[in-house]
């Protein structure tokens, strides 16, 4: 077991070697002058000039990949041309609120999704049945923007029941950062009740980005449940005089969540390129927005930075959802 | 059923219970806008138009404007003299006036703050140094009195256009910058980036990027402390959000709508509009470089081939108005004049007077958001109406400035932002250019469009030494109305600001630039 996470740790370093080559010989070689995007249209050649001699932009190709691989060895990933921070720090500032959304999207995505699947799958061709696969198709087919919008015109505008953006109400003054995640943050600070105006705050946006894991797990379980309930040990815990719902949930469920879990594996990881449009939405401050302003920029450093980052926490889900087969199957052998 | 009738009640009623709190207390005032343009607050950096509104509200200037920058008026120096030549200015500043921090603000601020923009040579320094080249330049005089030489004569309302720049000309707290230095960063920039140490009417309680920017009163401002106690700028990328936000009264202010939502705002109780011409341009340009826009009737052609009222009538939804001379209304020396309209036949004619009866194929560039994309496409079926067949092909702005700085485009459709109040910011990027390679002095869009008119330039030159502003701006006229006549660009509009509140906001005064917009005599009712 360990020699095969060793194994897959040493495959993930590759894999993100080779995500942040080709990123960053892609974000070089098209045609266009980050910084001519960074400084406004008016700003004379020789500022450009002296803008791309301080980022080191006037260096050869090959240079600036050796200058780039040699921070990277030492925890460096560059500095961003548009927000001129650090990226590493960038990308600390900005993925707490992401994490907070998407982590919230998540366990809200799956709690609905499995509850949905397993009702649909026992309800097959009822009411449940017909209105899961509305919920999911929905959920697939309209892009977050329309939901969120739509979401934000029924509970915030017309019903008054939900804020409508940010992460707290804009008059009051955030906690001191402490670990950057506001919520625990507000919690350090010992702020109950702006605690619960936060949560409130999440529950639109989490809702809406975690809206598409939702669909893809009805479906999932849906289906895995489908074929489960017919086998044989199933009948044999009916028989052997087993309440339903054990039957259900102990026995059918777990051999049925397999499949659903590769599905929220790969979910988290895509939640964070959800969460862009989200995140525009309603004004989340988080990776997704500074993701979008760097890559319109042409942002070199912040460009590479998000897209290994990501490339990272894909690998990482991947390998955690190989191991959690192994609990959920013990017939499934690490080699 | 009935128990769970009542659990679904309550937690409604749960949700339900913030609805009542929120409102925004009146010593608040929220305002939403798109902030994601604020890279950092260090006035040395400060460029973007929504940055300076911020920088605005922290910083001070020796002097500042009044309504149309026709009228420049004292700020922290209350009176000011020009040398015989005109080469020297000497400003005395206002006594007894504080920094942030509690100290005063004297000559020896002044002369650092010019001291450090200049050390530390960010883009926007172009606008200081083309007349006040070095440190050298700036002298304190005694404790209330500085000098500042200049490479060449100035004119008041240019030396006054100059020093009422924000970010570059604004005057620092030395004593600030001094605590927060580092070996690696002795101007305290990185500090910058996120305090302040201005003697503004407001001071900055945080910058928290994509979020929000919070400012909080000053009480000892030189010029009475602001009406609203608290600022808070939020971040609402979405212009749909925005108009929700202020609907719902979750934001006082909203900054960026879209012309449709002023336009039903206007018609409704309860909000105000703001607006007024912008500092910006919208043109399309022609490579003079290339063929067939070396032939001024082609140029001319195209002029008459555009529908400029389906532009701005149709595309801008009337959040523009018609404007054909480079300088735009609002700023001393514009000239008003509107000659083009869509005359087809007229088009037609002088295309074939070109030598083009058959019209000609070509290229039109610009960038794929809107409403540029919307005006090239009607460019182009403008131009396809009189025989010009233009391809459109559309690119990210990094994209585009590449080939534009290059000289390598036909037909290019971009907009300008004016730089400072005065003339001067326009006449040359519009209008100087002797020769059309690396060597020119001035690289901007008469060059990238590569016309080149050495008598023209040289006109151009000469505004700049005018010491008489009447002859200057006579002089700017005449600039234009040669560009108009001859030059490669077509300007479609200027654009409006247009800005809407909740109307319990008072005291709100809209300017030319949103970045001059002081938020201290706001306040809610």
């Amino acid at each position: 077991m360990l020699a095969y996470i060793a194994r897959r740790l040493v495959w993930m370093v590759f894999v993100i070697f080779g995500v942040m080559t080709l990123t960053f010989f892609i974000s070089r070689v098209i045609p266009a002058d980050p910084v001519a995007a960074v400084l406004p249209g008016n700003a004379p050649e020789e500022a450009i000039q002296r803008e791309r001699e301080r980022m080191g932009l006037d260096r050869p190709i090959w240079v600036q990949y050796g200058l780039y691989i040699n921070g990277l060895l030492h925890g460096d990933l560059g500095t961003s041309i548009r927000t001129r921070q650090p990226v590493l720090s960038d990308l600390l500032r900005y993925f707490p609120a992401t994490a907070e959304l998407a982590i919230t999207a998540l366990v809200m995505g799956t709690i609905l999704g499995v509850s949905l699947g397993l009702l649909s799958a026992v309800r097959q061709g009822k009411f449940l049945d017909h209105f899961g696969r509305v919920f999911a198709i929905w959920g697939l087919s309209m892009p977050a923007f329309f939901t969120g919008l739509m979401l934000i015109i029924l509970f915030s505008h017309t019903l008054h029941w939900l804020p409508q953006l940010g992460q707290m109400p804009a008059y009051l003054r955030r906690p001191p950062r402490v670990t950057g995640f506001l919520i625990l943050d507000t919690m350090i600070a010992g702020n109950w009740s702006l605690v619960w105006t936060e949560i409130k705050h999440l529950i639109l946006p989490a809702f809406t980005l975690g809206w598409l894991s939702t669909a893809s797990i009805v479906r999932i379980t849906r289906s895995s449940l489908l074929e489960v309930l017919p086998e044989e040990y199933i009948k044999t815990a009916r028989m052997k005089g087993l309440r339903e719902s054990v039957v259900i949930l102990k026995h059918a469920l777990k051999n049925a969540m397999l499949p659903t879990i590769t599905i929220i594996g790969l979910r988290v990881a895509s939640l964070l390129e959800g969460a862009v449009l989200t995140e525009t939405v309603f004004s989340w401050p988080g990776l997704g927005r500074y993701a979008t302003s760097s890559f319109l920029a042409i942002d070199f450093s912040a460009v590479v930075g998000v897209t290994v980052f990501i490339a990272f926490l894909y690998s990482f889900c991947n390998l955690v959802v190989d191991l959690i087969y192994g609990y959920l199957n013990p017939k499934i052998r690490y080699a | 059923m009935l128990k769970r009738l009542i659990l679904w009640g309550a937690i409604l009623g749960l949700l339900a219970v913030p609805a009542l709190g929120q409102a925004i207390p009146k010593d608040t005032l929220v305002i939403g806008a798109d902030t994601g343009i604020i890279v950092d607050l260090d006035p040395a950096r400060a460029y973007e138009v929504f940055t300076n509104t911020v920088i605005e509200q922290l910083y001070d200037n020796l002097v500042d404007f009044e309504g149309t920058f026709e009228v420049i008026k004292p700020a922290l120096a209350e009176s000011w003299e020009a040398s015989a030549d005109g080469m020297t200015w000497t400003f005395h500043l206002r006594k007894g006036v504080k920094f942030h921090s509690g100290n005063e603000v004297d000559a020896d601020a002044v002369v650092f703050s010019f001291t450090r923009a200049l050390a530390l040579n960010f883009a926007p320094i172009w606008m200081l140094d083309q007349y006040v080249p070095s440190a050298d330049n700036v002298k304190k005089v005694d404790d209330y009195t500085v000098a500042i030489t200049t490479k060449v004569a100035l004119s008041e309302g240019l030396m006054g256009a100059i020093m009422g720049v924000q970010g570059i000309c604004a005057i620092i707290d030395p004593a600030v910058v001094e605590a927060h230095k580092t070996a690696d960063d002795p101007w305290a920039y990185k500090w910058l980036q996120f305090h302040d140490a201005g003697s503004g009417p407001y001071e900055l309680v945080e910058w928290s990027p994509n979020d929000r920017v919070t400012l909080e009163g000053f009480d000892a401002y030189w010029d009475g402390a602001p009406k609203t106690k608290n600022i808070i700028v939020i971040d609402v990328p979405e212009r749909a959000q925005q108009r929700l936000a202020l609907e719902n009264g979750t934001v006082d202010i909203a900054w960026d709508l879209l012309p449709e939502a002023i336009d039903e705002l206007r018609d409704r109780d309860g909000f105000t509009i703001y607006e007024s011409p912008g500092w910006s341009i919208d043109y399309l340009c022609m490579n003079v470089g290339k063929a067939p826009f070396d032939n001024p009737l082609v140029r001319k052609a195209v002029k008459y081939a555009i529908d400029y009222d389906a532009i701005v009538n149709g595309i801008m939804k009337g959040a523009a108005i018609v404007g054909q001379t480079f300088i735009p209304v609002g700023i001393p020396g514009h000239l008003e004049a509107t000659p083009y309209h869509k005359d087809v036949e007229k088009a037609k004619q002088l295309l074939v007077d070109a030598g083009y009866p058959d019209g000609f194929t070509t290229q039109i560039i610009c960038q794929p958001t809107s409403p540029r994309k919307d005006i090239a496409t009607q460019i182009q079926q403008d131009l396809a109406e009189v025989g010009i067949k233009a391809d459109l092909v559309q690119l990210i702005s990094a994209q585009m400035y590449e080939l534009y700085r290059g000289q390598e485009h036909y037909l290019l459709v971009a907009g300008w932002g004016v730089d400072y109040g005065h003339g001067d910011s326009l006449v040359k990027p519009f209008a100087h250019c002797c020769s059309t390679g690396d060597d020119a002095p001035v690289r901007q869009l008469a060059w990238r469009n590569m016309y080149s008119n050495c008598e023209l330039t040289a006109l151009v030159d000469k505004t700049e030494t005018e010491l008489d502003e009447a002859k200057k701006l006579e002089m700017y006229e005449q600039i234009q109305q040669v560009i108009l006549d001859d030059g490669p660009f077509a300007i479609e509009f200027y654009p409006l600001n247009q800005i809407a509140s909740l109307d319990t906001v008072k005291g709100f005064v809209m300017m030319n630039s949103t970045s001059y917009i002081e938020l201290c005599g706001v306040y809610k009712e």
